[in-house]
């Protein structure tokens, strides 16, 4: 639970970017927001649920892929409206996510790390099935995704599209953030810090732990579906073990409890990345493994959830 | 006739690669709590170890000597600077860990590139027997990682060390009131579970393609082995080694490489499902 100031001034910020910065930027930024919006995802599945899921990316790169053939008319010649497309990955991924989790957490139920290893596995296996997987392109993916039509308005100029995936990242947030102080989010949190007690109180853990990962699920398969859409391109790279390690990277040291900690972590890192690698070329990478381990035995909380919860105490201090 | 052979040695020698990667994975994560996302990377250093010592006009079996030493330093380094923070946090030691396998990763990519780099088998000679020809250095590695699994199940089980390593396993608290120094009980597993893997990847290394990222594909099959066998017992390991090991070589002989794999991935995530405590774990157990 971010403090709500903060998170409209990071959207603000958001909004005022394409006033200032170059067409360059600005189209990089809009896959960098999906990114936090993907994050965000993890951060609820993770932080708020306890579920450490190795594998989102699964979700993401689903998404992206039903967006890419659905657009490009591979389901059906008239069936290729981005409205559609979008609706199919997220309905697929709710679908997915739904057994997946019936599977994982029924019974006594996965927990820590062997749902750590087992996701991971999940993740590996489907990198390696769309990879081999002709009709998909194999290897080398999908290109020529078409944009986002709405309305009979096409999403290909930069700062429009850029103005609308912001648009989709506030809703999404403004949804998250209500879900996290809701009912909903206290038990989630219950049954993340002590799932025997809160069964004993007679919450159904099984269902809480699902419908948790199911929503995580759809957020990141949005994210996908969007990414794809702009990025004109899907690769199996966007579904496996690489992406899904990455985006755990930016959640945990953003702070995974927090969303909008997540959120901004993902987009500071990634903008880091393009200057830095830049610079430094291959270091940017080693220290990136460095800080990971520092904020891990430091700031277990993350880099980012450590300041923004400070400024959170300070204001109720002052309101007290 | 002869293929059948063949396929059993071979499916042997990954099984045996496949148990001594596990072994040390499993003796760290019972000890102290703490998995190890950088033990494939331990596994590389190994391999490359081999590789410099080549390249510096050292033989292969002096290199394949300083692997498990230079490998268990490095152990006992990280284990200084970063494992003893994190004990028993255990989800956190795979973050934490899984930032020093990208450092590791990266750093051997730094010194010597992102290609893979090869290793000559010391010993080019085969053993014939009539139409059945098989490289002598495979058995020798067989015969290798046989010794040292015998030598580790010992130490473990049957030596006075393992007496206390399996107290400290069991209940750290008592132990530690018998008079036991769990702490360098624990640098001490953490620094033979390095060393372990440090000597497979030396003596793996002539028969695979040695690059910064070859840790990964004995990492997951290494983890997988260990929950399909039991993380409670050294024996879950034999087991769980054996089992996937073996699946996904026989299963080459009708399957792809690539679906094999997938087969075996698959089959062990719903035994691990089935059975969260492994198919050697008692009744109770993580």
């Amino acid at each position: 639970m971010a403090p709500r100031p903060l998170a409209a001034l990071t959207f603000v910020i958001l909004l005022l970017v394409p006033l200032i910065a170059q067409d360059y930027w600005v189209d990089q930024l809009t896959r960098y927001v999906l990114f936090g919006l993907f994050a965000m995802s993890l951060s609820l599945v993770w932080g708020r649920g306890g579920m450490l899921c190795f594998g989102q990316a699964m979700f993401f790169g689903g998404g992206g892929y039903i967006m890419a053939t659905v657009t490009l008319g591979m389901w059906g010649e008239g069936l290729t409206d981005s409205l559609l497309g979008l609706m199919i990955a997220l309905i697929c991924a709710a679908a997915f996510a739904a057994l997946l989790g019936y599977f994982l957490f029924w019974g006594k139920g996965l927990s820590g790390a062997y749902l750590a290893v087992v996701t991971l596995a999940i993740a590996y296996v489907l990198e390696q099935a769309v990879k081999s997987w002709y009709a998909l392109g194999g290897d080398n993916g999908i290109s020529g995704v078409p944009p986002i039509t709405f309305a009979g308005f096409e999403f290909w100029q930069t700062s429009p599209r850029y103005y609308l995936i912001l648009g989709v990242c506030i809703v999404v947030y403004a949804l998250l953030d209500r879900l996290v102080r809701s009912p909903f989010g206290v038990m989630l949190t219950g049954v993340r810090t002590n799932p025997d007690r809160a069964m004993y109180l007679g919450f159904n853990v099984f269902t809480i732990r699902v419908t948790a990962f199911v929503i995580g699920a759809v957020i990141a398969a949005l994210s996908g579906a969007l990414f794809v859409a702009v990025d004109e391109f899907a690769s199996p790279t966007l579904i496996g073990f690489a992406l899904s390690t990455e985006v755990l990277i930016w959640v945990a040291l953003g702070g995974r409890e927090m969303p909008l900690a997540a959120f901004v972590a993902a987009i500071l890192i990634r903008i880091v990345e393009t200057y830095l690698s830049e610079l430094f070329g291959a270091y940017w990478i080693l220290a990136l493994g460095g800080l990971l381990m520092v904020s891990v035995v430091m700031l277990p909380k993350g880099l980012l959830a450590t300041p923004f919860a400070l400024f959170q105490s300070r204001r109720k201090l002052n309101q007290q | 006739m002869t293929d059948i052979a063949i396929l059993i040695l071979n499916t042997t020698s990954y099984i045996l690669i496949l148990v001594l990667v596990a072994l040390g994975l499993v003796v760290v994560f019972g000890m102290m709590g703490v998995i190890n996302m950088a033990h494939g990377e331990l596994f590389m250093l190994g391999a490359y170890t081999v590789v410099v010592a080549g390249q510096m006009g050292l033989p292969f079996w002096l290199g394949a000597l300083l692997a498990p030493l230079f490998v268990g330093a490095v152990g006992l380094l990280i284990e200084w600077m970063l494992i003893r923070h994190i004990y028993r946090r255990t989800l956190d030691t795979i973050l934490a860990t899984w930032g020093l396998s990208i450092v590791l990763k990266q750093a051997v990519v730094l010194f010597y590139g992102p290609s893979s780099q090869s290793v000559t088998v010391p010993i080019a000679g085969a053993v014939a027997i009539g139409d059945f020809s098989y490289p002598i250095y495979r058995l020798l590695l067989m015969t290798m990682a046989v010794m040292l699994i015998a030598g580790m199940l010992w130490l473990f089980l049957r030596s006075d060390f393992g007496l206390k390593a399996r107290a400290v396993m069991a209940r750290p608290d008592t132990a530690a009131c018998l008079g036991i120094d769990t702490r360098a009980m624990y640098r001490r597993t953490f620094v033979i579970g390095a060393a372990l893997a440090g000597f497979a990847g030396a003596i793996v290394a002539p028969l695979i393609s040695v690059d910064p990222s070859m840790g990964l594909g004995y990492l997951i099959p290494g983890f997988i082995s260990i929950m399909v066998g039991g993380a409670g017992a050294l024996s879950g390991v034999l087991l769980g080694g054996g089992l996937v090991g073996a699946t996904n070589n026989l299963l080459t002989v009708w399957l792809s490489p690539v679906l094999a794999q997938i087969a075996v991935f698959l089959l062990a995530i719903i035994i691990i499902r089935l059975r969260p405590s492994g198919l050697m774990g008692g009744r109770h157990g993580t």
